[in-house]
């Protein structure tokens, strides 16, 4: 497979402005055929308005954008046929029946998958003849989703899909998205949850104030939030200055008799050899690397401490 | 295998429009504010005053018609204005303020399907409430109709064109259905008063009559009146109503947001 051929998604300097709000500020970035491309970023930062100038929905004041070689504003009908779209907060009318809407979608498009197969396999099979506004939240998320998958797409976009679920729902949520992948559809996925983005995602752009700080995968970002984090607690009182002092470590956190510490390197290891040359023993260690959460977080603040650009990485 | 997904062809077309018109159609019995105002209000309003004209048998101010003889035009035309000014455009902004307007825009359908589907269903019932108001006020109240085919189809389309361009200029300009309900319910009233609900021109006379001639609802009231009655309807009053429906269009046209 050519290298042109991987990059399905080319989105090239994209800027989009309301009045005076540069919402998504030059932002560039390629998504790969069958991948689940993760967009993060804290809210308001400018991740809907990229995905919704990627489906068509807003028009980008500069940049480009090629979905496979066709523009999403000139050839919207063309694109539209093959991508499939989940709206953050969008809503149907209150009357209509589940059955009714997956039926209605799958006549919007040429090629449209078996409505009532997709109903189970979302596992709402059963509310098919219930009506919209009495679905639970859950439901009416899973038929969000039916509605974006009905087309039988090449590419969904997923805007934060499980917003309002149930950790339990979530968990299926996730499973179904994995098994769309499986079917070789391409997704993307807006989120600001970090949890989801990390066990989902095969690349994460995160988005901050509108532009792109960093686009790698999330383990590799998450190696990016200073290495590692170790919990214990001291057999007697260690002041700042001591543990500051010891090799790797950034940052330290105390909660009752618990004190963290974040850095690099084989932090659990030098932290016990170095409080046990004082005399110091410590119990209770949870040790653990960076995860994306810690990363998002200092990545973040990096940006906002930051704000002439260029995160140092 | 990536290859640009081919084109498809517009061929389905057809297909993919009825299945929209019959799911507004469901939508449209399962919350029936078309019925109840396109069809009930003319119901009621046709026995009220077909009641009034039997307890006042006679000519109305002169005008050699009766109670009933008058309403014919007005409960038509307060049909049009509850399915045009009213229930179509408030479907519409409930349908844009909750997103699915915008929504069926990232379908290959396009949103003006929607519009589409809604006008149809609206000048369905608006057919229906006329064949009510004709046949009901001839045949139970005894008006004594003579229906001029061509006039009369000419004025229910300059008529049904005003009513429901000027309800689209209300979707199109309120920013949200709590605004939509209030300039709704405004504008359908002057317009019920406009085509004689409440008093008829011909009692009124003088500048108030001159106003409510010319008056979208009062000039729709008035060419079908002439036109119930086989006579040549006033051509100033035609005119007017050609203007405010190319007027109310073009705004509509202009500042309609899908989102």
């Amino acid at each position: 497979m050519s290298q042109e051929s991987e990059q399905m998604i080319t989105v090239q300097h994209l800027v989009k402005r309301y009045g005076d709000f540069v919402a998504v500020n030059d932002v560039s970035f390629s998504i790969k055929q069958g991948e689940i491309f993760g967009i993060i970023g804290p809210n308001g930062a400018g991740k809907t308005t990229a995905v919704e100038c990627i489906s068509g929905l807003r028009t980008p004041d500069s940049g480009s954008i090629s979905i496979y070689g066709l523009s999403p504003h000139k050839d919207r009908n063309r694109i539209r046929q093959f991508l499939g779209v989940q709206l953050q907060e969008s809503s149907m009318p209150p009357r209509l029946k589940v059955g009714e809407a997956v039926n209605l979608f799958a006549s919007f498009y040429p090629n449209p998958v078996g409505p009532d197969g997709l109903l189970e396999t979302l596992g709402i099979s059963h509310v098919k003849n219930s009506i919209f506004k009495k679905l639970s939240g859950g439901q009416k998320q899973r038929l969000s989703i039916a509605l974006a998958l009905v087309g039988n797409p090449k590419i969904a976009i997923l805007d934060e899909l499980t917003t309002g679920l149930d950790p339990e729902a979530r968990r299926e949520t996730w499973a179904l998205i994995e098994s769309i992948r499986d079917r070789g559809v391409t997704v993307i996925l807006v989120t600001h949850f970090m949890d989801e983005a990390e066990r989902l995602c095969d690349r994460v752009a995160l988005i901050n104030h509108g532009k792109l700080v960093v686009l790698d995968t999330p383990e590799a970002i998450a190696a990016l939030a200073g290495g590692s984090r170790v919990r214990f607690v001291p057999s007697k009182p260690v002041d700042d200055k001591t543990l500051y002092a010891i090799p790797g470590v950034k940052e330290i956190e105390r909660k009752e008799a618990y004190v963290t510490v974040t850095g690099t390197g084989d932090l659990a290891a030098s932290v016990i050899d170095s409080l046990a040359r004082i005399g110091v023993h410590i119990s209770d260690i949870e040790a653990r690397g960076g995860n994306l959460d810690d990363a998002f977080v200092k990545l973040t603040r990096d940006d906002a401490s930051n704000a002439s650009g260029g995160v140092q990485l | 295998m990536t290859s640009v997904p081919s084109e498809s062809k517009e061929k389905k077309s057809r297909g993919r429009f009825s299945e929209l018109l019959k799911v507004e159609v469901k939508l449209a019995l399962r919350t029936p504010m078309g019925l109840g105002m396109g069809i009930g209000i003319p119901i009621v309003l046709l026995v009220v005053f077909g009641l009034i004209g039997v307890a006042n048998p006679g000519n109305v101010a002169g005008t050699g018609l009766t109670v009933i003889d008058l309403y014919v035009p007005t409960l038509m035309v307060i049909a049009f204005a509850c399915l045009g000014i009213y229930v179509m455009p408030l479907t519409l902004v409930r349908y844009r303020e909750m997103g699915w307007l915008r929504r069926l825009s990232t379908t290959p359908e396009s949103p003006s399907r929607l519009l589409a589907a809604q006008s149809i269903i609206n000048l369905v019932l608006a057919l229906a409430a006329i064949l009510i108001v004709i046949f009901g006020s001839e045949l139970i109240f005894g008006a004594p109709l003579d229906v001029s085919i061509p006039y009369f189809v000419l004025s229910v389309i300059l008529s049904i064109a005003v009513m429901f361009s000027l309800g689209l200029v209300v979707a199109a300009l309120v920013p949200s259905q709590q605004v939509a309900t209030g300039a709704c319910g405004g504008l359908i009233f002057l317009s019920f008063f406009l085509s004689g609900l409440w008093v008829q021109p011909a009692q009124v006379g003088g500048t108030l009559a001159t106003i409510m001639y010319y008056s979208p609802s009062g000039a729709a009231d008035r060419v079908l009146l002439y036109s119930v009655f086989n006579a040549t309807p006033p051509y100033t009053s035609m005119v007017a109503l050609v203007v405010y429906a190319a007027i109310f269009a073009f705004i509509a046209i202009r500042y309609f947001r899908w989102e």
